[in-house]
């Protein structure tokens, strides 16, 4: 059951996520809608601009626009924040609902446009460590303030001058540094793969590497948990983890 | 970094001015002694790390802040948002913040529209937007102040005037009010009604807060509620003549969220709102 004042307000939402196609609502001076059509699109507008530059200067001013214009009308919104908008948006492209034809990289390249903003906002909770604690014997603290990604294109060299034609996988670290400025650091599979298990397995980095040489069938896993230690090391240096805690 | 976890709670007091981030590395070079307390948007700060999280709690610790919702959709069709509400709870509490204010308006029907759009004025939808309100106010366990909206389009159907429908909703659901009196202004000239009458009409004795911002016209003399440019003499005018009912003692805040100019330009208008303050003359009693 809706009440009547539910009618105007339903037929006002559709006609403002796809004014081409649905008609205005009854009683409502074109003049007036106009002012509506234009202050909410644009208002989407004015999170999604600023957060993808590479999207939008590859794709050109007319394909963006559809492409905002095609989010607005078919994606359901449905958080209070503004900053996730253009998390939205990353899905919807990365969904069977986008139907526009696209570079095939293009989704990934928005999710890794928007992964500055998430790390830069990110909230994260209050933690003690050691800075210089043995990363091998103690629990690794990694910096929260972290995204560890692993994409299948080269997202981060696609610019202007350069469009990838065929895939490369690609790691990146991207995280917000001591002074709270995000970094993007590129890693190696190997060293994606033991952030990764750092995360969903926290516990001393010996633990870690040997898990990995577990999983990568690894002739001699004390090898590789020497190899770490540097591995390890780099990683405390560019901020990635923090230290340890007993 | 020991800062305790709470902020030690500040009521806003004489004038204030909207946080914005563009603002902050002049304001940390001293905020100019009319600026009382700021005015932030907890869908801009709430649940954040990082540098913006560090600049806000900066100020929060030495100023008052008032925390001003613009998508909790008071009048929109999808269930009210309790974790935005429990959010924005937890967010007031850590900054010691003690008002919060949102807007008579709906920006969703079954999603997110994010914008400020007009209520129908009918009794269902009063009845509606009272509850709603009620609901937010036991979440947070305090009383709300809602905001008069500007708006563009007349929903037709209007069973009552716009002023009949903040008394009903704002009585009804015995919260406080939010008066905005560029709004007022914006609304006037677009539907070209007088503003000092529908001022007068509104439950002013439940004023908790005031603002005042400039708007845009356009070519045709259409009014847009912009907070992008200058507070024009006729808005000046209505809030000397709300202070002439209300009192000058009320926090009064300076929006603006466009075409922003140096800290400089907005403190004159913000110490021109403190004038106005200190001028009002005790509240007048109105005996009807």
């Amino acid at each position: 059951m809706s009440a009547d004042f539910q009618d105007f307000q339903r037929a006002f939402g559709r006609h403002l996520r796809d004014p081409a196609h649905t008609p205005r609502p009854a009683g409502v001076p074109a003049r007036r809608m106009a002012v509506y059509n234009e202050l909410l699109f644009n208002n989407i507008g004015s999170f999604l601009d600023p957060c993808f530059p590479v999207c939008r200067e590859l794709l050109g001013a007319n394909r963006w626009l559809r492409f905002k214009r095609a989010f607005y009308r078919d994606w359901p919104l449905d958080s209070a924040w503004f900053r996730d908008i253009p998390r939205d948006f990353v899905r919807y492209l990365n969904s069977d609902h986008a139907r526009l034809p696209r570079p095939r990289w293009l989704g990934e390249l928005a999710h890794y446009e928007w992964a500055e903003l998430a790390v830069d906002l990110l909230e994260t909770p209050k933690i003690t460590y050691d800075p210089a604690g043995d990363l091998l014997a103690q629990n690794v603290i990694l910096n929260p303030a972290l995204m560890n990604l692993a994409y299948h294109w080269p997202v981060h060299r696609i610019g202007p001058n350069w469009r990838p034609r065929k895939t490369a996988l690609s790691c990146l670290i991207v995280y917000r540094d001591g002074d709270e400025r995000v970094q993007f650091s590129e890693v190696n599979p190997t060293t994606h793969r033991l952030v990764g298990l750092l995360t969903t397995a926290p516990g001393p980095g010996r633990q870690a590497l040997l898990s990995l040489a577990s999983e990568l069938q690894h002739p001699h896993p004390e090898q590789l948990v020497e190899q770490g230690r540097s591995i390890l090391d780099t990683l405390r240096q560019q901020g990635i983890i923090l230290g340890s805690h007993p | 970094m020991s800062s305790p976890p709470y902020v030690t709670p500040q009521h806003p007091q004489g004038a204030g001015l909207g946080f914005r981030r563009e603002l902050i590395g002049a304001l940390r070079q001293g905020v100019p002694d009319c600026i009382r307390f700021f005015e932030v948007a907890p869908e801009n700060w709430a649940g954040i790390g990082g540098r913006s999280a560090r600049d806000l709690r900066e100020f929060t610790e030495r100023y008052p802040f008032v925390c001003h919702g613009l998508s909790l959709s008071l009048g929109g069709i999808a269930p009210l948002d309790e974790a935005l509400l429990r959010r924005i709870k937890a967010f007031m509490r850590e900054h010691g913040m003690t008002l919060y204010t949102e807007h008579l308006s709906w920006s969703s029907d079954a999603h997110q529209l994010y914008d400020l759009l007009p209520i129908p004025l009918t009794e269902k939808a009063v009845r509606w937007t009272v509850d709603r309100i009620a609901q937010a106010q036991d979440i947070l366990g305090q009383r709300i102040a809602i905001e008069n909206a500007s708006y563009y389009v007349a929903p037709p159907g209007a069973e009552m005037s716009e002023s009949e429908f903040i008394r009903a909703v704002i009585t009804q659901a015995d919260c406080l009010l939010h008066l905005d009196i560029n709004n007022i202004y914006v609304n006037s000239c677009n539907f070209a009604f007088d503003p000092i009458a529908f001022l007068d009409a509104l439950p002013l004795e439940r004023t908790a807060y005031l603002h005042v911002a400039g708007h845009y016209v356009e070519s045709d003399g259409l009014l847009i509620d912009t907070h992008g440019a200058a507070v024009i003499d006729p808005v000046w005018s209505l809030l000397t003549r709300a202070y002439q009912r209300l009192g000058g003692d009320l926090p009064t805040c300076l929006e603006r969220d466009f075409n922003i100019p140096d800290l400089t330009t907005l403190t004159a208008e913000v110490a021109h709102i403190a004038r106005l303050q200190a001028a009002a003359a005790p509240p007048q009693r109105r005996s009807a």
